[in-house]
């Protein structure tokens, strides 16, 4: 469905960005992205072994803007990088799961600094991941190999942290993706237990939204989460490919499952190089590769667009979701 | 304290069934029996598997990659991982027998996903296991079958089907190679979304009903309307696939065989074991598990100690997995599967449909010289976590025994290393080294850092010799 009613919200399938590079246009197992200002995107991709690394700058449009990072354990390089976000002066924070550490470039990509020790003690790292900055700028970070959450200031002294290893509430079991609401509540993909949970910046728990497995509803290894403005929660349920949509109070409403059906111009401009390829694609079931598969990390805009990354088709599918979506008369 | 018999048995065990183990593992097996672990290891469902989520969520590209070093560092990581040593030595037999190559399928994930094949059905009946790979897409493009239609003939499954996967050159004739081909016309893949621009989708198997050949075919001496499945009984029936199998088998697990394309003019090493496990074959009715369980718990099994060469894979898989320098999730695995293409086993690029020739053709001077270099090397890194454990082990086992002389260095190195067994040389040139050292001390800090080095100089050598080239 290239639109989805449900409990009074409509979401409309628009377009999709991206395809597959090793390098330049196009990512390479995409792991988070960040909206920027001017409409300005940048896409974290993680690569694979000891290629692919970088982070591409694109806009909404289309936009190939450069990229900037490369593979390496220098200063500005990454190994597996994970998450992005950008403090208020725009400048761009990378969590790096095997060097446990934060780089922060410019705006444009110049390599700034880097904080991050490995290490469980307080301030120390074990495989961060998800990053977000709340609205007094610290930077919370999902210290996933220690099953927690850290929060540091923006040169990384160590300020709190919440979570411990489990699966009672408030306990977390390898945590993935993060984000962070108006309000600074933090929303953490419990990866291990097949959740989100929310908690006040304090770490007191709020809400789950959760159900174990493949069901309606269900959860199965979650990896980022978003909030629109009227505080409905998107998550990505890497581990089911679909994206999963919850009410505040975490009652679930509807899933997105991806709808590419037109390939973003960038691919397109590759299948009409092609003729055979054209050919070959005129006479076989395309559905599989316009559905998500392991959609990874999710944002929503001012506009309330709804951004999905997908690792695996390496690209962001765009939903809009409607506030004047009138029902078409039954008697078409 | 274990017997150093049962130690040495075990070793031998699972550098067959598996990739070789740690001192301590082999100790913490023989506790539990040979025949017990002969079960255990012929159980994989029983241990965990790898967790392909957990795999895929720290090597995202990983999962359906397009390139063919990626999908080898793929299955080179759950070797090195693996908590089913078998389950992934089974797939490296299966794909050494199917050998199916990248060099003409050229898509690497379908290969990869052959390999899933292997370990999903390699312990299962071998009937059950050709109809998979008789279904399995890289194998349908490998050997064109995909072009054989009714009226249009390809004899190339069909052919191989009974040359190099099951009767064996001699046990068909001409005539039944295309009633067989015929069999399988309509075995095809269905229309594929091809690569890119979003990566690569998987292929899959279809049968059109239109392009089979749908008239009565006489196959081995039987005569029916037989589709694909059929075909296959009747192969799975064959004491001819009995002892074709069984000798696979033995050239695998128990000692070097000439090359399977000589086999009709070479008779076995040893005639009695390839009646044994036929007869295995017969009565379990072509049961791998079943084979197997006889083979690994037989007496010439036993007593067939170092009598392989290894494989690339096996020699890489086993130095890391005793050095301990590629557990669990980090980055490299690439290098490995890179490593075993130069040292001649490029995984899922054999050279052809007939697979790599083994044993000593495992070796030239070249190849000796990466195979030494790459062991060597690794026993030679003190920071690696299971040098580091056999160098203690060493330590401990001179300190117990108040004997530091030249023979107990290189004696208890032999012990932690396998236990290894070398010849007069060998022990005199690696006893020459040791004299060499001097005694080991670590009163100091200095003192023990000069011993670790000595020790794992003793190691080094013992990576370089002939004896670490065998399994």
């Amino acid at each position: 469905m290239l639109t989805t009613v449900a409990a009074g919200r409509v979401y409309d399938y628009s377009y999709c960005i991206g395809m597959y590079s090793q390098d330049g246009r196009g990512f390479w197992a995409p792991q988070d992205f960040v909206l920027g200002p001017n409409g300005r995107i940048y896409v974290l991709s993680r690569g694979v072994e000891q290629l692919g690394q970088r982070i591409t700058k694109i806009n909404l449009d289309h936009e190939f803007q450069g990229q900037f990072g490369s593979v390496g354990e220098g200063d500005g390089q990454m190994v597996w990088p994970r998450s992005i976000d950008l403090d208020r002066t725009g400048r761009v924070f990378v969590s790096d799961e095997y060097l446990n550490r934060v780089t922060i470039y410019s705006e444009e990509g110049s390599y700034r600094y880097h904080w991050g020790r490995s290490g469980s003690e307080d301030g120390q790292l074990n495989g961060p991941s998800g990053i977000a900055f709340d609205s007094q700028g610290t930077v919370w970070v999902v210290d996933s190999l220690n099953h927690r959450v850290q929060s540091f200031n923006q040169i990384g002294e160590f300020q709190s942290k919440f979570g411990k290893r489990g699966d009672g509430d408030g306990d977390l079991e390898m945590p993935w993706g993060i984000c962070i609401d108006r309000q600074d509540n933090i929303y953490v993909a419990d990866w291990g237990n097949n959740r989100v949970q929310k908690f006040a910046p304090t770490g007191e728990l709020l809400v789950k939204f959760q159900g174990s497995g493949a069901g309606v509803g269900s959860l199965k290894g979650p990896s980022g989460v978003a909030v629109d403005s009227d505080g409905d929660v998107y998550v990505t349920d890497w581990g089911n490919h679909r994206v999963q949509i919850y009410a505040a109070d975490g009652q679930y409403i509807t899933a997105l499952v991806g709808d590419a059906q037109e390939p973003s111009p960038w691919a397109q401009t590759y299948i009409d190089a092609n003729p055979d390829i054209i050919k070959a694609r005129r006479r076989t079931d395309l559905e599989p590769e316009w559905r998500f598969r392991r959609p990874v990390a999710v944002n929503v805009d001012a506009d309330d667009r709804i951004i999905v990354l997908e690792s695996y088709h390496h690209r962001l599918q765009i939903y809009n979701k409607l506030k004047d979506y009138e029902e078409p008369s039954i008697n078409l | 304290m274990p017997h150093q018999e049962d130690i040495r048995l075990m070793a031998h065990l699972m550098r067959r069934a598996g990739f070789g183990d740690t001192r301590e593992e082999l100790e913490e097996r023989v506790s539990k029996g040979y025949e017990a672990v002969v079960e255990e290891l012929l159980h994989p469902e029983r241990q965990p598997a790898i967790d392909d989520e957990l795999l895929y969520r720290f090597f995202p590209g990983y999962e359906g990659a397009g390139a063919l070093p990626i999908n080898q560092a793929n299955w080179v990581f759950r070797m090195v991982n693996t908590k089913r040593p078998l389950e992934e030595k089974m797939a490296l037999f299966w794909h050494q027998l199917f050998a199916t190559s990248n060099s003409k399928v050229d898509n690497p994930l379908e290969l990869t996903r052959q390999i899933a094949i292997f370990r999903e059905y390699g312990l299962g009946t071998y009937r059950d296991l050709l109809v998979e790979v008789a279904k399995s897409p890289a194998m349908i493009f490998w050997l064109d079958n995909q072009g054989n239609r009714d009226g249009a003939i390809n004899e190339n499954w069909g052919r191989e089907l009974l040359e190099l996967f099951s009767l064996g050159v001699g046990n068909y004739s001409e005539d039944d190679i295309r009633e067989a081909a015929r069999a399988f016309t309509g075995w095809t893949i269905a229309p594929k979304i091809p690569r890119n621009p979003y990566g690569r989708f998987h292929w899959l198997f279809d049968y059109k009903p239109e392009d089979h050949d749908h008239r009565e075919k006489t196959f081995l001496g039987y005569t029916g309307n037989f589709n694909g499945e059929d075909i296959v009984d009747i192969i799975a029936d064959q004491p001819a696939t009995a002892r074709f199998l069984a000798r696979h088998l033995y050239a695998f697990f128990v000692a070097d065989e000439p090359h399977v394309a000589s086999w009709n003019v070479t008779p076995p090493v040893d005639p009695e074991a390839i009646d044994l496990l036929a007869d295995a074959y017969h009565e379990s009715r072509g049961d791998i598990r079943s084979i197997l369980r006889v083979l690994f718990n037989s007496e010439f099994f036993k007593n067939a100690r170092f009598a392989r060469v290894k494989s690339p894979a096996e020699l890489i898989v086993g130095t890391v997995r005793m050095a301990g320098n590629y557990k669990g999730f980090k980055p490299g695995f690439n290098n490995l599967a890179l490593e075993c293409g130069w040292q001649g086993q490029g995984l899922l690029n054999p050279p052809s449909v007939e697979g790599w020739h083994t044993g000593s053709e495992w070796i030239d001077p070249g190849v000796l010289m990466r195979r030494v270099n790459f062991a060597a090397r690794i026993f030679g890194d003190v920071s690696l976590p299971g040098v580091q454990a056999i160098v203690k082990r060493v330590l401990v086992n001179v300190h117990v025994h108040g004997d530091s002389s030249p023979q107990a260095i290189v004696e208890a190195c032999l012990d932690a290393m396998g236990p290894l067994e070398v010849n007069s040389a060998t022990h005199s040139e690696l006893i020459a080294h040791a004299e060499k050292c001097g005694d080991l001390a670590w009163s100091t800090p200095e003192e023990f850092r000069a011993t670790m080095r000595n020790v794992t100089r003793i190691l080094t050598l013992i990576a370089a010799s002939r004896e670490y080239q065998f399994a």
